[in-house]
C-alpha cells in the first residue's frame, strides 16, 4: 500500500471541493471494500477524503410515498429499517444476502454503489486487467470464467458488478442523488452503473468529484410481492453466481406491471426491460414466466465455462416470478 | 481409565484464544524487530534475468534486499522424516530458476511491515518465460515413485495381489467409474509466519506454529550447521494447520537465514495470497475405481488406480490408494498410483492425505455397485467387511465398523429409507439420503512429558508437544488428573517448547496415542519419586518437607505390536440432503456420525474434531477448489473470500456418536486418536445422497450448482 494523506471533510461542498479535478483523490466512509483494494495495491491513491462524519445517515419518508436514504446509512441499519423490510422487503433480503454482518455493520449505502468487481484477474496485479491498467488486456476471456458475465460485456472486460442490494435497487427504480462541482442532479440506479465497452475502467457515470449524497426509492404499490433470490457456491458469504430481484403487480391472475433485474451476470445491475414489457397483460403462469426469462436471457454470450449461468439465470427468473405471483417472500 | 467414553471437558485454552491473550507466532513482540516480505514470481516457469534490487534498496525504509545472487549459505537438511526434514527440498532462492507462479524471488527487510511489502510489491523484475503448464489433463503421467504411507514406511505406488483380470472376467456385476478431485488448500485460519530471532551467531530462537517441535529444531539445526541443543523453537499456539505445518516451508528458512545476516530479529508472514503457492496444497485426482462381485454381493476383485499431481522442485504422491487394502476384502486386489509435474506450489498433506479423495472414488463406486446389485449400501458393506490389512497381511487389533453402520443406520432411521433415486420429496424439493464409510489408521510415535508437583497442589506437565486447535492442552490435563486423582482445574500444561522434552507429532491424528501414555508414565513416575501413593500424599510430604517440587520424567514408545495387528479406526456417515432441482440449490439437512477411535480420553473435544473433520469434509463434497490460470499459471484464488469453505449456513445439526473398545493392543490407553477420521467418507456420503435425491451420480467434486443443473 502506497502512503497516503488523510483527511475528514465537515460538509459535503468540501468534500467535491477538494476531489474535483484531482484523480488521486477517493472518498473513505466504511472502507470496506476499498482498504482491501489498497492493501492488494489495485488503488493507489493519493488522499483519502473522510466522508463518514457527515450528515447523511437518515432514512426518510419522501412526499411522494417513498423513502430517502441517506448515502452514510449502513447496510445493516436499511436492511433492518422496519418500513423498508415491510414495504420493500426485496431490498431488505437482497442486503442481508451480500457480505457478513460484520462488513454490513461497516459497510455504507452509497460505499455499496461503488464497491468494485471481484473479477479474480482485476484482483491480482499478477494479471493484465484492462480495468485495473487500461489497455493491457483481459487474460480472464480465455482463463477461469465460471463467475463471469454473459450479458453485456465486451472484449476488454467480462467482470460483473458484485453487488446485491444495488439489484434491488435497479428492480425498484432507484434514484441516486449526487452532489458536484456543478450542483445536485439525479440519476437512476440503472444509468448509475456503466457496461464496459472500450472504458472497463470506468465503473459508473459519476464525474470527477461527485459524491453519492441519498438514494431514493419511489412508491411502488407491488413492492411487497418483492422477491430477491441469489443463487451463489455457498450458503452464506459468497458472491452471486446469478440473483434476480422481482416482483409483480397482479389483478386477478393478470400482470399489470413487472420488474426483473439481475445479478452476477453483467458489468451493472441488469434490468430485463423487454422482459418485463412482454409480462404486462399476460396471465400470471409457468408457461408465462418461461418465455419471459428465455427474453431475458435471449442476448446472451457465454464465456467457456459460464455457459450455466445462461440456464440457471432463466431458472431464477422463473422462480422469482412465480413466488412474486404468490405475493413474495422467501424464494 | 477403561471406561471407553472419558469426560467432557471444555479446553483449557479457550479463555486464552477468545480473549486474545494466546501468543501465536507472528505476534511475539521483540526489541529491535524487522520486518520481511517476499518477493514472489509473476511468471510460472523460467528464469529470472534480472532483479533490479539497487531500486528496491531505495524505498523508503527498506534495510535490506536477498535474492538468489545474495542468499546466506545453507546446509541441505538430511530430509529423513524422523530428525530433519523440509517440505520442499529446494533450498529458497536456490538459483535462478523459476518453477511455479509465486515461488519466492526474495526477501526484502524494512522497518515496517508496510514498507517492506511496498517494496517487494513494486521490485522490478526481468523474466524469460518458458511454457507453462498447469493443466492436468495435458500432462505426462509415470508411476508414482514410493509414497509416504503408513507407519512412516515408504510403500510402493502398485501393488497387486491375486489375478484382477481374470476375476472380473467371472464377475456376476462389475462396475468401473472415473472419480475426480479438484486442488485443495490446507488455508488455516493462522497463517504461516514466524519470528526468527538470533541471541548469538549460534544460538537462535524460532517463534514459529509447527506441528512437529523437535523436528522443525532439528531441521533448523541441521540447515544452519548448529547442534541441535542451540535451537530454540516456540510453538504453544497453532491455528491450524491440516498438514501444512510440520516442517519448515522456504519462508521459515529464508527468514532465519536473512535474521542471522541481519543480526536482529525478523518477522515473515506469508500473505493469504502468498499462502496459496508456497504453503502446500493437496493435488488434484483422477482415480479410477473398478469393482467386481458374485451373484450375493460378495467383492472378487477391486482395481483403485490414483493420478496426482506435483511441483517440479519436489515429489509428493497423494495417496489415494492407500486406504483400498483396508476397507473391502477381495482375493483379487490391485492398487496403481501415477504422478505427473505441474508448475504448480509443492503439494503436501493436508488432512487425511490420500485418505480422504481415495475415498471418496472407492465409497462412490461402492454406493454405484449397490444400485447396481439392488443391494442396500449398509448391507453392501457388511457383507464384504475384512478383518485383516490386506497389504500388510495383519490381523486389526480392534475393529467395531459393523457397530457403527448398525448404530448409525439405528440413529439416523436408515430402515425408512425408500430405495429408489428421485422417490423421496419435502414440500418441492427432492430428499436424498447417502451414506459412507470412515477408516483412518491408528499411528503412534514416541514421547516424553515432564511433571512437576508443587506445594500449591498444582501438577505442571510439561512436553514440547503441541496443540493446533485439536485439544492437546485439554487430553494431556485429563490424563494427567485421572492417573494423579487431581481436578482438571489443578493441571498446568506447558508445550509447545523445544526446550521440553519431546513430546513428539500432531500430526497423522497421532498426538493422542503418542503423548497420552507418556503422560501416565511422568505421573507415575513422579509419584514414586515422592515415594507417595496419591499426589495428595506428595504434596503433604511438599508442605512438611519444605522442598519446592517433586519432578520426573516419563516416556512411551510403541513396542512389537505393529508386526502382530494392524491398528486402524472405524466410522459411519449418514446425511440427508435436501436438492430444489429447478434453480440447482442443495442443502445438507441432517449427519449422524458414528466413530470406532478406541478410547476416548475428552468426550466434548473428540466429538468436536469429529464434527470438524465432518465440516471440512463437506466443503471438499460441495465447495472447495483452487483453479489456476492456464496461460499464466497463476492461481486465481487468493483468499478466503475466493477459496470457499462452508460457512455456518452450509452445515446442519451434526449428531456423533463413539462405539467401540480400547484398543489395548494399541497402547495401554486403548486411544487410536479421532482427528482425521472426521473428514473420511464425508465426500462420498454427500454424493451418494445427491444421486439418491437427484438420480444424477457426480464424479467431479466439488458438487457446485452447475453440476446439479
Amino acid at each position: 500500500m502506497k502512503n497516503f494523506a488523510y483527511g475528514r471533510v465537515s460538509s459535503v461542498e468540501e468534500a467535491v471541493d477538494r476531489a474535483t479535478g484531482d484523480r488521486n483523490a477517493v472518498y473513505i466512509a466504511g472502507g470496506t471494500n476499498l482498504v482491501d483494494r489498497l492493501k492488494a495495491f489495485l488503488d493507489e491513491p493519493t488522499q483519502l477524503l473522510d466522508i463518514s462524519r457527515l450528515e447523511m445517515k437518515r432514512i426518510e419518508p419522501t412526499p411522494e410515498g417513498g423513502f430517502r436514504i441517506g448515502a452514510l446509512v449502513t447496510n445493516t441499519d436499511l436492511a433492518n429499517h422496519a418500513e423498508v423490510r415491510r414495504q420493500y422487503p426485496l431490498l431488505s433480503r437482497a442486503i442481508l444476502a451480500g457480505a457478513s454482518q460484520q462488513i454490513r455493520n461497516m459497510a455504507t449505502v452509497g460505499g455499496n454503489l461503488m464497491q468494485r468487481t471481484r473479477c479474480p484477474y482485476y484482483y491480482d496485479t499478477a494479471f493484465a486487467c484492462n480495468k485495473r491498467q487500461p489497455d493491457t488486456g483481459c487474460p480472464a476471456i480465455d482463463g477461469v470464467n465460471r463467475t463471469h458475465a454473459i450479458l453485456g460485456a465486451s472484449e476488454r472486460c467480462v467482470a460483473v458488478n458484485p453487488s446485491d442490494m444495488s439489484v434491488a435497487l435497479a428492480a425498484l427504480d432507484a434514484i441516486v442523488e449526487v452532489q458536484g462541482e456543478q450542483g445536485q442532479r439525479e440519476i437512476p440506479l440503472v444509468d448509475f452503473h456503466r457496461l464496459p465497452g472500450n472504458t472497463p475502467d470506468r465503473d459508473t457515470n459519476l464525474e470527477s468529484g461527485e459524491l453519492i449524497t441519498a438514494i431514493t426509492l419511489p412508491a411502488l404499490s407491488f413492492a411487497q410481492s418483492g422477491v430477491y433470490l441469489k443463487l451463489r457456491d455457498r450458503a452464506s458469504y459468497a458472491f452471486a453466481l446469478v440473483s434476480v430481484a422481482a416482483a409483480l403487480e397482479l389483478s386477478g391472475d393478470q400482470i399489470r406491471n413487472a420488474r426483473i433485474a439481475l445479478g452476477g451476470v453483467a458489468h451493472k445491475p441488469w434490468r430485463a426491460s423487454e422482459a418485463e414489457a412482454f409480462l404486462q397483460g399476460k396471465t400470471a403462469e409457468q408457461s408465462t414466466f418461461e418465455q419471459a426469462a428465455d427474453m431475458a436471457l435471449q442476448d446472451a454470450q457465454p464465456l467457456s465455462y459460464n455457459g450455466f449461468k445462461v440456464d440457471l439465470s432463466r431458472r431464477a427468473i422463473r422462480r422469482a416470478l412465480a413466488v412474486s405471483a404468490r405475493g413474495g417472500g422467501i424464494a | 481409565m477403561n471406561q471407553i467414553i472419558g469426560p467432557s471437558v471444555s479446553r483449557k485454552d479457550g479463555r486464552a484464544k477468545v480473549t486474545g491473550t494466546a501468543t501465536y507466532g507472528a505476534e511475539h513482540q521483540l526489541p529491535d524487530l524487522v520486518h520481511g516480505y517476499l518477493i514472489t514470481a509473476k511468471i510460472a516457469h523460467g528464469r529470472i534475468l534480472n532483479i533490479d534490487t539497487e531500486a528496491v534498496a531505495r524505498s523508503p525504509g527498506v534495510i535490506a534486499v536477498f535474492t538468489h545472487e545474495n542468499m546466506p549459505r545453507v546446509f541441505a537438511p538430511a530430509n529423513d522424516w524422523a530428525n530433519a526434514q523440509i517440505y520442499e527440498t529446494r533450498l529458497p532462492l536456490a538459483d535462478d530458476r523459476v518453477h511455479y507462479a509465486g515461488q519466492i524471488i526474495g526477501l526484502v527487510v524494512a522497518d515496517t511491515l508496510e514498507r517492506a511489502r511496498d517494496a517487494a510489491h513494486s521490485a522490478p523484475v526481468e523474466y524469460q518465460t518458458d511454457a507453462v503448464l498447469v493443466e492436468a489433463d495435458k500432462a505426462i503421467y509415470e508411476d508414482s515413485p514410493p509414497w509416504f504411507g503408513e507407519d512412516f514406511q515408504f510403500q510402493e505406488g502398485t501393488f497387486e495381489t491375486g489375478d484382477f483380470a481374470a476375476a472380473t472376467a467371472g464377475a456376476a456385476v462389475a462396475i468401473e467409474a472415473t472419480y475426480t478431485t479438484e486442488t485443495e488448500l490446507n488455508a488455516p485460519m493462522e497463517p504461516h509466519a514466524l519470528v526468527a530471532h538470533w541471541q548469538t551467531n549460534d544460538s537462535i530462537t524460532i517463534y514459529e506454529p509447527t506441528q512437529w517441535v523437535r523436528v522443525s529444531q532439528g531441521t533448523y539445526a541441521e540447515l544452519f550447521g548448529l547442534p541441535t541443543e542451540r535451537v530454540r523453537v516456540v510453538s504453544p499456539y497453532v491455528g491450524g494447520a491440516f498438514g501444512s505445518k510440520a516442517f519448515p516451508w522456504p519462508h521459515g528458512i529464508l527468514c532465519v537465514a536473512v535474521a542471522r545476516e541481519l543480526q536482529r530479529p525478523l518477522k515473515v508472514v506469508v500473505s493469504r495470497r502468498q499462502m496459496t503457492a508456497n504453503t502446500g496444497h493437496r493435488s488434484q485426482t483422477e482415480q479410477t475405481v473398478r469393482l467386481a462381485t458374485n451373484e450375493t454381493g460378495q467383492l472378487i476383485a477391486i482395481e483403485h488406480t490414483a493420478r496426482t499431481c506435483t511441483s517440479p522442485v519436489e515429489v509428493f504422491s497423494e495417496p489415494c490408494t492407500a486406504i483400498t487394502p483396508v476397507m473391502y476384502a477381495t482375493p483379487n486386489l490391485k492398487l496403481g498410483q501415477e504422478l505427473a509435474v505441474l508448475n504448480v506450489g509443492t503439494p503436501t498433506f493436508m488432512r487425511a492425505p490420500g485418505e480422504a479423495p481415495g475415498m471418496f472414488a472407492l465409497e462412490s463406486a461402492m454406493d454405484e455397485l449397490a444400485w447396481e446389485l439392488g443391494l442396500d449400501p449398509v448391507e453392501l458393506r457388511l457383507r464384504n467387511e475384512t478383518q485383516a490389512h490386506q497389504r500388510r497381511r495383519r490381523p486389526f487389533s480392534t475393529k467395531n465398523f459393523a457397530d457403527c453402520l448398525r448404530t448409525g443406520a439405528e440413529t439416523f432411521g436408515w430402515s425408512q429409507r425408500q430405495m429408489q433415486p428421485r422417490s423421496q420429496q419435502q414440500g418441492d424439493r427432492l430428499v436424498g439420503w447417502g451414506m459412507a464409510a470412515a477408516t483412518f489408521p491408528g499411528l503412534r510415535g514416541a514421547a516424553t512429558a515432564k511433571v512437576r508437583l508443587l506445594p500449591d497442589e498444582t501438577a505442571h506437565v510439561l512436553t514440547s508437544a503441541n496443540d493446533m486447535g485439536t485439544g492437546a492442552y485439554t487430553m494431556i490435563a485429563i490424563t494427567a488428573a485421572e492417573t494423579l486423582g487431581l481436578l482438571v482445574e489443578n493441571i498446568q500444561v506447558e508445550i509447545g517448547d523445544s526446550i521440553m522434552p519431546d513430546g513428539g507429532l500432531a500430526g497423522g491424528s497421532q498426538m493422542t496415542a503418542t503423548l497420552a501414555p507418556a503422560v501416565v508414565n511422568a505421573c507415575q513416575a513422579v509419584l514414586e519419586r515422592a515415594n507417595a501413593e496419591t499426589a495428595q500424599q506428595a504434596f503433604a510430604s511438599l508442605q512438611a518437607s519444605g522442598r519446592a517440587a517433586y519432578e520426573a520424567t516419563g516416556s512411551a514408545a510403541p513396542g512389537e505390536e505393529g508386526t502382530q495387528f494392524a491398528f486402524q479406526s472405524w466410522g459411519a456417515h449418514f446425511c440427508e440432503v435436501t436438492v430444489d432441482e429447478e434453480i440447482a440449490r442443495l442443502q445438507i439437512t441432517r449427519w449422524v456420525a458414528v466413530m470406532d477411535v478406541g478410547r476416548v480420553v475428552n468426550a466434548k473435544a473428540a466429538a468436536s474434531q469429529i464434527r470438524g473433520g465432518i465440516i471440512m469434509g463437506i466443503g471438499s463434497a460441495l465447495m472447495e477448489e483452487c483453479h489456476f490460470d492456464p496461460a499464466s499459471g497463476h492461481p486465481v484464488v487468493y483468499d478466503l473470500a475466493t477459496y470457499h469453505f462452508p460457512a455456518h449456513a452450509d452445515i446442519p445439526r451434526i449428531e456423533v456418536t463413539f462405539v467401540g473398545e480400547p484398543d489395548l493392543n494399541f497402547n495401554p490407553l486403548g486411544v487410536r486418536g479421532a482427528g482425521e477420521i472426521g473428514i473420511m467418507g464425508v465426500a462420498p456420503a454427500v454424493a451418494n445422497a445427491v444421486y439418491h435425491a437427484t438420480g444424477k451420480r457426480i464424479r467431479n467434486l466439488p458438487i457446485l450448482p452447475n453440476k446439479l443443473l
